[in-house]
């Protein structure tokens, strides 16, 4: 078992008017149980609230849920504003209702890692956990 | 929560003692080394264990009494039906909720419905005007007309409206925080028609406690969102009592995870504060309760889980109103319900599974009860917009397990059931002793307010959760029976600009020409009546008739309430 300096801070947040939240609860329960910091922002977030709350928070991790069409424009407006608020080394994942035709669109514009429906809790820990311990590793190095 | 051990069973009974000796003589033998293939055998959303067998010494260690535990149909406690001839003179109401397009295309959906001999409609709103923003807001961009219609003005109904209202009898509305201004609309929309509003009834949703709980639809906080929505009931009560104020849906509940002890006691002990609320405007308890019994209630796929909540619902209310309130008429002991399968047993794969799925739980419906109305989802439901089959297939259903299967020929018919009449008490021993719990931290408002409620169902969305991955939970195509193959498709709205556009330049266009003194004028009029307490709706209804916008006066009572904001303890995370 891998052991780091400090626990992992994650903000989740849910943008727009979508307010289905079973998905982030189940997101947010696995990660505290697997020892991380989660702080969720509460529903009806625009992209400059997701980064002001990630910017003062300081987190690691930008987790987004999102069942809404709007996806394609909000997310690589939050990538883009992260990266305007000098945070753009912070890891960007989405999860929810994406669909596959838009995976490269949020790629391209930073999404680091986007996680579908069905997506199985422990594959979302040992993702962050990996990504956090290359991150820690490079820090040292 | 109270989760009972499993009876006991007092060794002086001659069948537990039979029960014993055939454990030892037949049972245990015949086992052998071999282990069960479940340990240990639970019921899926309760995980209460489940005994190899069930026997009349069961019912003895829980005290069962046929008199005062079922009774007979129609006469308290209603464990056995609220209609007093079950459904041998007619079947429940077979209804179903579909889609109902967008923008002013819900006129034309309803008239082509009306035509289709339907006499009841059920109106969706996009999820813009369900958290009280105009469509011009720039935080509801993509949203628009989206997951229903849009409404900015007294101009989208009175469009929405052209409707032939001969035909037309019976109108949900689905809203819940902007209520007031949504009851508002209505009124004066039906009055420009000329509708006498004691030809027809208007049902509001109206449920804005359970939106804090799971849903997340909220504007104001919640003392205040109870407060408005109180306001309603009490305006409808007074001066529409031919319609209905309120639904409560405890369907939102389950899809959230409450189990059906939390179910039963979370959703009473909501209707309770709204009951409390109303009575303290000085209405009386036979008077308010049958305005306030009207719920809505999923069966998931445990078939006794099913059956046994709907009993134990029917049971529980009656109790509730009878000793809590002292109510005395049948009107305000009985319950009514519409029951439906749940669309969260629906799976995304193997869509064609879902239709034995829905006839299973359809049937567990009707076992229960059926209630007044069954609404049924469709096998296609997780994929998007449904197809014409589905929706066939789906009304067939109900047919199918009316008609066909005998279930509905008499009352109640698992009545006496060992286990069915085990489960079902202890049930509502659990959701009383749950209820209680609410009602000695103050009630659902403070329930809400502390979090209380949203962190139980926390707690069950993510240990359910953890069922299906670590396979403690079977789910033909999602852990068992998979399929390697196959494509795992969804389809997704794509926003309509052009139809967003439309709406925002509507809006915008409607400002600009309307007598904007007066309606600066009776918007203060709302920010008076949210100051003073006084009823909403009222200052609403002039509002609305001088188009101030849906946005504006939703507005008007954030300058006075403020805004909700829910952060991790707060959603249960």
């Amino acid at each position: 078992m891998t052991t780091f300096k400090r626990p992992l801070r994650v903000l989740l947040a849910k943008l727009g008017m979508d307010t289905h939240t079973v998905g982030v609860t189940v997101i947010g329960h696995a990660l505290r149980e697997a020892g991380m910091e989660v702080i969720f922002t509460g529903l009806k977030q625009t992209p400059e609230m997701v980064c002001a709350a990630a910017v003062q928070e300081d987190v690691d991790v930008v987790g987004i849920s999102t069942l809404s069409a709007g996806h394609t424009r909000s997310l690589p407006k939050l990538a883009r504003l992260l990266r305007e608020a000098g945070a753009g080394d912070k890891l960007l994942v989405a999860g929810g209702v994406i669909p596959e035709e838009d995976k490269p669109i949020l790629e391209q514009a930073g999404v680091d890692r986007i996680f579908t429906m069905g997506s199985d809790t422990r594959d979302i820990v040992a993702y962050l956990e990996s990504w956090w311990a290359q991150r820690l590793a490079e820090d040292a190095a | 929560m109270n989760r009972p051990t499993g009876p006991i069973t007092p060794a002086t009974d001659p069948i537990a003692r039979e029960e014993a000796r055939w454990q030892q003589e037949t049972r245990g033998p015949a086992m052998g080394d071999r282990p069960e293939r479940r340990d240990p055998f639970v019921t899926q959303a309760l995980k209460w264990p489940i005994k190899p067998l069930y026997t009349p010494a069961d019912l003895d260690a829980i005290g069962f009494d046929y008199s005062a535990d079922l009774g007979f149909p129609g006469e308290y406690p209603y464990t056995r039906s609220t209609r007093p001839n079950g459904h041998r003179t007619d079947f429940w109401t077979m209804t179903q909720v579909t889609g109902f397009g967008k923008g002013e295309d819900w006129a034309k959906r309803a008239r082509y419905m009306l035509d289709q001999g339907l006499s009841g409609l059920i109106l969706e709103y996009d999820l813009a005007t369900t958290n009280g923003y105009d469509s011009d807001d720039p935080i509801v961009e993509g949203e628009v007309g989206r997951a229903g219609m849009a409404l900015d003005s007294l101009e989208d109904l009175e469009k929405a409206f052209d409707l032939p209202f001969d035909k037309l009898r019976y109108l949900m509305s689905v809203c819940n925080a902007p209520q007031p201004v949504n009851l508002a609309m209505i009124i004066a929309a039906l009055e420009k028609k000329g509708v006498d509003p004691k030809d027809f009834v208007l049902h509001i949703v109206n449920g804005i406690l359970i939106e804090y709980t799971c849903v997340g639809r909220y504007i104001y906080p919640p003392e205040h969102g109870l407060r408005i929505a109180t306001d309603c009931i009490e305006y409808i009560i007074r001066n529409h009592p031919n319609w209905a104020p309120i639904s409560i849906i405890s369907a939102q509940l389950q899809p959230a995870k409450a189990n059906p002890v939390q179910e039963i006691a979370y959703s009473l002990a909501i209707a309770c504060a709204y009951i409390d609320a109303v009575l303290e405007r000085g209405l009386d308890i036979d008077t308010v309760a049958p305005y306030i019994n009207h719920f809505v209630v999923n069966v998931d796929m445990d078939f006794f889980e099913g059956v046994c909540k709907l009993r134990a619902f029917r049971k529980c209310w009656a109790r509730l109103m009878k000793e809590r309130y002292g109510a005395s008429k049948p009107e305000a002991l009985k319950i009514r319900m519409m029951t439906s399968p749940t669309t969260i047993a629906l799976t995304l794969q193997q869509p064609l599974n879902n239709i034995a799925r829905l006839g299973i739980m359809a049937t567990a419906c009707a076992l229960g009860g059926a209630g007044e109305a069954m609404t049924t989802p469709l096998y296609d439901e997780a994929h998007a917009l449904p197809a014409e089959n589905a929706i066939r297939v789906g009304a067939a259903i109900q047919h199918i397990v009316a008609h066909e299967t005998g279930v509905a020929e008499t009352i109640d018919p698992l009545a006496g059931s060992y286990y069915v009449e085990t489960l079902t008490k202890q049930m509502e021993d659990a959701a009383f002793a749950e209820m209680e719990k609410v009602f000695a931290m103050g009630g659902a408002l403070k329930a809400i307010e502390t979090g209380y409620i949203q962190r139980a169902l926390g707690r069950e969305q993510y240990e359910r959760n953890k069922d299906i991955e670590e396979g403690r939970r079977k789910w033909v195509g999602v852990n068992h029976l998979t399929r390697e193959d196959e494509a795992r498709e969804i389809e997704i709205f794509r926003l309509d600009e052009a139809m967003e556009e439309e709406q925002i330049r509507k809006v915008r266009d409607l400002r600009a020409r309307r007598d904007q003194p007066a309606v600066d004028a009776a918007l203060e009029k709302v920010r008076d009546a949210a100051r003073t307490g006084a009823n909403m709706v009222p200052p609403c209804l002039e509002a609305v008739k001088l188009y101030a916008t849906h946005g504006e006066i939703c507005n008007a009572m954030r300058d006075v309430f403020g805004v909700h904001s829910a952060d991790s303890q707060l959603m249960g995370i």
